[in-house]
């Protein structure tokens, strides 16, 4: 092999690397934006960018599993509406009770992970044992739970929780916030899960041959469950999360929170037929959707310019996918 | 598509049938009690739900069975029209119109009329208002002129200097934000030159939304003076952002709608100003203007439009202002 060979040979490597695709657009993002507008390239900026990606990544990872195994949860933007109005109950009848504003944050975190993962164990269990498609099942649970969230809260932000709660979402790290570092802990966390332990194994067989998967010993009905409860708990933090943000629980958070969280993992490179996906280019995917939202705010452009650019960049995110798969389909 | 639309009709279909049924099994209908049809824009949304409290109460009253209905958390004329037609095949003796598009829901209005039945619009209006009965609303534009009056206290406004606000809107085409805009942006144009609406942006009637917004406008505009957010879920949204960003009471915001937690910041300082409506008064003057129509058949006494002031809440508003004009919850 000559060196020019070996030269365009690591090329061709990078380019089919979706990761390192994904970091050139966010970089390129980066400096369309700060000429633009030299304010853009701040701190205070990426601490917007980072205060939108938390959520937004939280359900990206658990859809991450989800998809990875062949499914998809349309059920977590609800969740998060629903866990945030469930634990804002909780922390006022807590306030009101007189009890301690930290023991309620406390109390009202588990609350929302807990309402998560029912809502995740509901999922699993309409998969599993109603052999209900994913799609329609979580559809179903995605309709109840924000129907649940109205009518639990009568449509109103629930506040009188922690004041504690908001001031946790003031950046103190760089552009971090608490919770924000929360996040990016759960989030390595999971991707330690996913590509070095045996329920990321677990998951990618599943995704890539269930019947293969099941005949080499895999309880795949149980993993199923134990994917759609983390998505759930995740979905749910987020409600969490949202709470800290707003000082209130809003039965709107979160609404469209499953397209941005779908688009994120299709953008980081993940296909839809299950099998192949990786939580860095989930968590790219999902800094590149935040980091549109803010810049185009920032340029003064209507942030319904998102979706357009969010629609390209999923549509060059599958082409890249369907060019890969080719060129490995021809070399056989 | 088209299934899923007609699958969505006939679930509300069954949805209004259930609600008549369980009506008539709670509340066994008097021989002499008027049916009265509310329709509604959106049951999400806590200015609804307040409504609902006040037309429930003057239901009560004065002996009429009230049908409550709309879509559950969309404000659209796709999913209320749908609505509209059940609810007039149910028979009301009088129907309360909230038309979520001035255009789309007038054909629903000529249906009614058709079929005998009054028309009563409170707070949004159809184009056509020759078969509507009454009209009853806040007033948009004077709540956004006195949000201005309200903002340029709060910035100390003076002539010669120069100011930056923001204007954090729902939707583009909202006839409510439409007309609180224009009251608010005539108001700074004729009497507080100098200050500048510098951003607008929509949203969607998600606080989180609006505080993604407000977030980014804080770093974009370090020499910001003010913020209008033009209803209670932008009023949310702003004064989180505030609160993070540590800037409660060095950046004026003046919200509306007297949701009970932006009501409760009033107190804290995160609100200069809230500019509060009367949706209960709203739905009990339209079920008491039917009433009236049923008793007499006649126009006459009745007014086409009545036009119900708003209040601006503050932090010099006693206590039991506040409470009364807080919009009531479950």
């Amino acid at each position: 092999m000559t060196s020019e060979q070996g030269v365009k040979a690591f090329a061709k490597k990078l380019i089919g690397n979706q990761q390192f695709l994904l970091l050139l657009v966010w970089f390129a993002m980066i400096a369309f934006f700060s000429a633009f507008n030299s304010i853009f390239f701040s701190t205070a900026v990426f601490g917007n960018i980072l205060l939108d990606w938390a959520p937004v990544v939280l359900m990206a990872v658990g859809q991450t599993f989800v998809i990875i195994s062949g499914g998809i949860d349309l059920s977590v933007g609800s969740t998060v509406a629903l866990s945030g109005v469930v634990a804002a109950f909780q922390m006022q009848y807590m306030m009101n009770a007189g009890r301690n504003q930290w023991l309620a944050i406390a109390v009202g975190t588990l609350v929302a992970a807990l309402t998560g993962v029912v809502i995740g164990l509901v999922n699993g269990f309409l998969i599993t044992k109603a052999k209900i498609v994913p799609f329609i099942a979580t559809l179903v649970t995605m309709g109840a739970a924000s129907g649940l969230a109205i009518v639990y809260s009568g449509g109103a932000p629930i506040g009188g929780g922690p004041d504690k709660a908001i001031t946790l979402s003031v950046p103190w790290l760089g552009p971090l916030s608490s919770p924000g570092i929360a996040v990016i802990f759960i989030v390595l966390i999971c991707g330690l899960f996913l590509h070095r332990a045996r329920f990321g194994r677990y998951t990618f067989a599943i995704g890539s041959n269930e019947f293969a998967a099941r005949s080499a010993g895999i309880n795949v009905n149980r993993h199923y469950m134990k994917i759609y409860a983390l998505s759930g708990l995740l979905s749910g933090l987020a409600g969490m999360y949202f709470y800290c943000r707003l000082g209130s629980g809003a039965p709107t958070s979160g609404y469209g929170g499953e397209l941005d969280a779908i688009a994120s993992v299709v953008i980081g490179g993940a296909a839809l037929s299950g099998g192949i996906g990786r939580i860095t280019g989930t968590v790219l995917g999902a800094l590149i959707l935040t980091t549109t939202t803010s810049g185009l705010i920032i340029i003064g452009v209507a942030p319904d310019w998102k979706q357009v650019v969010v629609a390209i960049l999923i549509a060059a995110a599958v082409l890249l996918q369907g060019l890969k798969s080719g060129s490995r389909g021809g070399s056989r | 598509m088209n299934s899923f639309k007609k699958l969505s009709a006939g679930l509300v279909a069954a949805g209004v049938a259930g609600a008549l049924l369980t009506g008539t099994v709670v509340a066994p209908a008097h021989a002499a009690n008027k049916k009265i049809a509310f329709v509604m824009g959106a049951e999400s949304d806590p200015f609804f739900q307040a409504m609902k409290v006040g037309a429930e109460a003057a239901a009560k009253a004065n002996n009429i069975d009230l049908i409550w209905q709309g879509d559950p958390s969309e404000y659209s004329p796709a999913t209320q029209i749908p609505v509209v037609d059940q609810v007039l095949a149910l028979k009301p003796d009088g129907l309360v119109l909230i038309p979520t598009d001035p255009t789309a829901l007038q054909a629903s209005v000529t249906k009614a009329k058709a079929a005998g039945i009054p028309v009563i619009n409170v707070d949004t209006r159809v184009g056509d208002l020759t078969d509507v009965l009454s009209f009853i609303t806040g007033d948009n534009a004077d709540g956004g002129a006195k949000a201005a009056d309200a903002l340029a206290k709060a910035i100390k406004w003076k002539k010669g200097g120069s100011y930056q606000v923001v204007v954090g809107l729902t939707s583009a085409t909202a006839t409510t934000n439409v007309a609180r805009l224009n009251g608010f942006s005539k108001a700074i144009a004729k009497k507080y030159p100098g200050i500048k609406i510098v951003d607008k942006a929509y949203s969607q009637s998600q606080p989180a939304k609006a505080n993604t917004n407000v977030s980014n406008w804080l770093t974009k505009y370090p020499k910001l003076s003010g913020i209008f957010a033009i209803d209670g879920t932008n009023a949310a949204g702003a004064a989180a952002a505030l609160q993070a960003k540590g800037l409660t009471g060095k950046i004026a915001l003046v919200g509306y709608d007297a949701y009970k937690t932006n009501v409760d910041l009033i107190g804290k300082g995160v609100f200069t100003a809230l500019v509060a409506q009367d949706p209960a008064a709203e739905a009990k003057l339209a079920i008491e203007t039917l009433v009236k129509f049923f008793a007499t058949g006649s126009k006459d006494g009745i007014k086409a439009e009545v036009v119900i002031p708003n209040v601006v809440l503050s932090k010099t508003t006693s206590k039991a202002d506040l409470a009364k004009y807080t919009y009531v919850q479950k």
